[in-house]
């Protein structure tokens, strides 16, 4: 602890003082709730207030894995959310870099181009959900005229077959958070020092080998920090799926399933669910998955982060 | 996860990229990038060209040609959407929950932020982690929503907005900052006889202003944006911020898209308008919200 210059005896508890709202609002509503979510995994508590709770062991986790009715679509939504976490992150990280690349340059209108790529993200998930129904709106909609009227595709877009209206979600999705990754990889790119890319030029490197051995390496940071944003990001993401698709048979992911068994919001079953201990148990297994890739993904950038910048 | 400072993401939001070109850049190279970012372009303003245009349109036009340009400026949609969505109290209530959580907030966090910073607490070291590793713990989803439905704040504008008086996200921005700071600026502040409130309330404050401008605009705008919370905690429609009013709104009026796409309208176009006027903070602070220090 660092010495106390403002004052003696009582005074000495003035930054504590100071420092208690803070905290215990951050220990009350967040950190507090958020380990009791573990616990509140075993037990049968509902949603509907009145209602006695039951601890009832691992029995949530069981019948959300292995023995219940649904554990089957279970294993699906876990599945589908790893499709999502890696076309999302592939793709995001992958245009994310050609955008900044592409900026990079020194371009005229630059600035303009990063103001509008970075756009979608201060809109939020309401705005962007609903200015994307509406541009694929698919009765002569502009991109229904482009796919089905012009090319000829029978496409039904966010109505359409699960798996198309999932694809589109992910398109949304990257379309709503790449200007974040790709104002990350900016700033990356603005530490390379220009005299590593003159040099390069005078040993004759071309535009790619120049990217490979002199670029790339060196913003090793900045990739990682985009690997790591984007899985963690893409994994616990749905918001949009509230909007754009509702709760779809065929286009659950792990997050929303937490937020429609525990609030309510299942669809075509009668009678709503309100099963909170079992969505618990659900988000922890969500945490786990997240836990284990963000970790191991953590662990192999930090390896490559030695290996290439020592 | 800190391989990147908030600071060097401030300044990739600052600084424009137009340096020199680092060569005589062969013409077509040139051509490509344009080309390329153009397309970008066209995918990034394409959902919001289609909104102007569908909220211009009467309803009949739009579905007969739901893509043809409008032929005239036709506002009647806005006036519809306003009396429709009820509005101004959906913005009012959107504006109150923004303005009073973000300040509380910020207040209370810069309070935990400098005796973090500076070491003035026992087990400062410890506090800072238990921030830190909220980024990383479960959705508190299911025992939080038992909090307040225990405290008796279900559908309740003050257990909604008990919510935003946390974010452990720019706690980190604030400390990371107030780190930079000199120490000696406490020691002859104190050697005057500064009392400790005030010298956070008037040197402190007034010295981190860069880093409090880019934990506001990530909270307000959090705060604006959110959509699951008074989807789950407030019921009555009067208490509705404008999210919630609009997935509701599009759930009567859904297909009557120009009025709809008036009300989306009448959302995004001031936002976009204090975007371009506040571009620098909202990217530095969105990004430092996303980095995580």
């Amino acid at each position: 602890m660092t010495q106390y210059l403002f004052g003696t005896s009582w005074k000495r508890w003035l930054p504590f003082l100071f420092l208690l709202p803070g905290l215990l609002a951050y220990f009350i509503i967040a950190l507090g709730p958020s380990l009791a979510t573990s616990v509140f995994s075993l037990t049968d508590v509902s949603g509907i207030p009145g209602i006695p709770i039951n601890w009832i062991g691992f029995e949530n986790y069981d019948e959300f894995l292995l023995r219940g009715l649904a554990s089957r679509d279970n294993l699906a939504a876990i599945t589908r959310t790893l499709i999502f976490m890696f076309f999302v992150t592939t793709i995001q990280f992958t245009l994310g870099l050609v955008v900044a690349l592409l900026l990079n340059q020194g371009l005229k209108g630059t600035r303009y181009f990063r103001v509008l790529f970075f756009m979608p993200v201060i809109l939020g998930v309401t705005i962007q959900g609903l200015i994307w129904t509406l541009f694929l709106y698919p009765l002569g909609g502009p991109v229904a005229s482009i796919t089905n009227d012009f090319l000829g595709l029978n496409l039904g877009f966010l109505g359409g077959p699960p798996r198309e209206a999932f694809a589109w979600v992910i398109v949304v999705q990257i379309w709503a958070n790449m200007g974040i990754t790709m104002v990350i990889f900016l700033a990356g790119l603005q530490t390379v020092p220009e005299e590593l890319y003159e040099v390069a030029e005078i040993d004759g490197a071309n535009t790619w080998e120049i990217f490979r051995n002199v670029t790339w390496p060196l913003i090793t940071p900045v990739v990682n920090t985009n690997l790591i944003l984007n899985i963690i990001g893409s994994l616990q993401a749905w918001q949009l799926f509230l909007v754009l698709t509702g709760y779809k048979a065929g286009t659950q992911v792990m997050g929303y399933l937490v937020y429609a068994e525990g609030f309510g919001q299942t669809s075509g079953g009668a009678g709503a669910s309100f099963r909170q201990g079992y969505a618990a148990a659900a988000s922890m297994v969500l945490f786990v998955i997240v836990l284990v890739l963000g970790l191991s993904t953590q662990f192999l950038v930090q390896r490559r982060e030695r290996r290439l910048l020592g | 996860m800190s391989t990147i400072t908030s600071d060097e993401v401030q300044s990739a939001a600052t600084t424009t990229v137009e340096k020199p070109s680092r060569k005589r850049k062969i013409n077509w190279w040139r051509i490509l990038s344009y080309l390329v970012l153009l397309i970008f372009a066209i995918v990034y303003l394409g959902p919001l060209f289609m909104l102007v245009n569908t909220s211009l349109k009467t309803t009949p036009d739009f579905f007969k040609n739901a893509t043809s340009l409008a032929t005239s400026l036709n506002f009647d949609n806005f006036v519809e959407a306003w009396e429709k969505a009820s509005f101004p109290r959906l913005l009012l209530n959107s504006v109150i929950y923004t303005a009073v959580s973000t300040t509380l907030y910020i207040i209370t966090a810069i309070f935990v932020a400098f005796p973090l910073a500076r070491g003035l607490v026992r087990g400062h070291k410890f506090l800072y982690t238990l921030f830190v590793i909220a980024l990383f713990l479960p959705a508190a989803l299911i025992p939080q929503f038992q909090l307040i439905l225990n405290l008796g704040l279900y559908n309740n504008p003050v257990g909604y907005m008990l919510f935003f008086l946390v974010n452990p996200i720019g706690i980190i921005i604030l400390v990371g900052y107030i780190r930079t700071l000199p120490r000696e600026l406490d020691e002859s502040a104190a050697m005057d006889g500064c009392g400790y409130f005030r010298f956070v309330w008037q040197i402190i404050i007034p010295l981190s202003r860069p880093a409090i401008a880019t934990v506001i605009v990530l909270h307000a705008i959090g705060i604006w944006n959110e959509l699951i919370l008074p989807t789950i905690y407030l019921t009555s429609e009067e208490y509705f911020p404008i999210t919630r009013g609009l997935i509701v709104f599009q759930g009567v009026y859904g297909s009557d898209w120009p009025t709809l796409a008036a009300a989306v309208m009448m959302i995004t176009v001031p936002m976009l308008i204090l975007f371009l006027f506040l571009q620098r903070h909202m990217i530095s602070g969105l990004t430092a919200g996303a980095v995580k220090g």
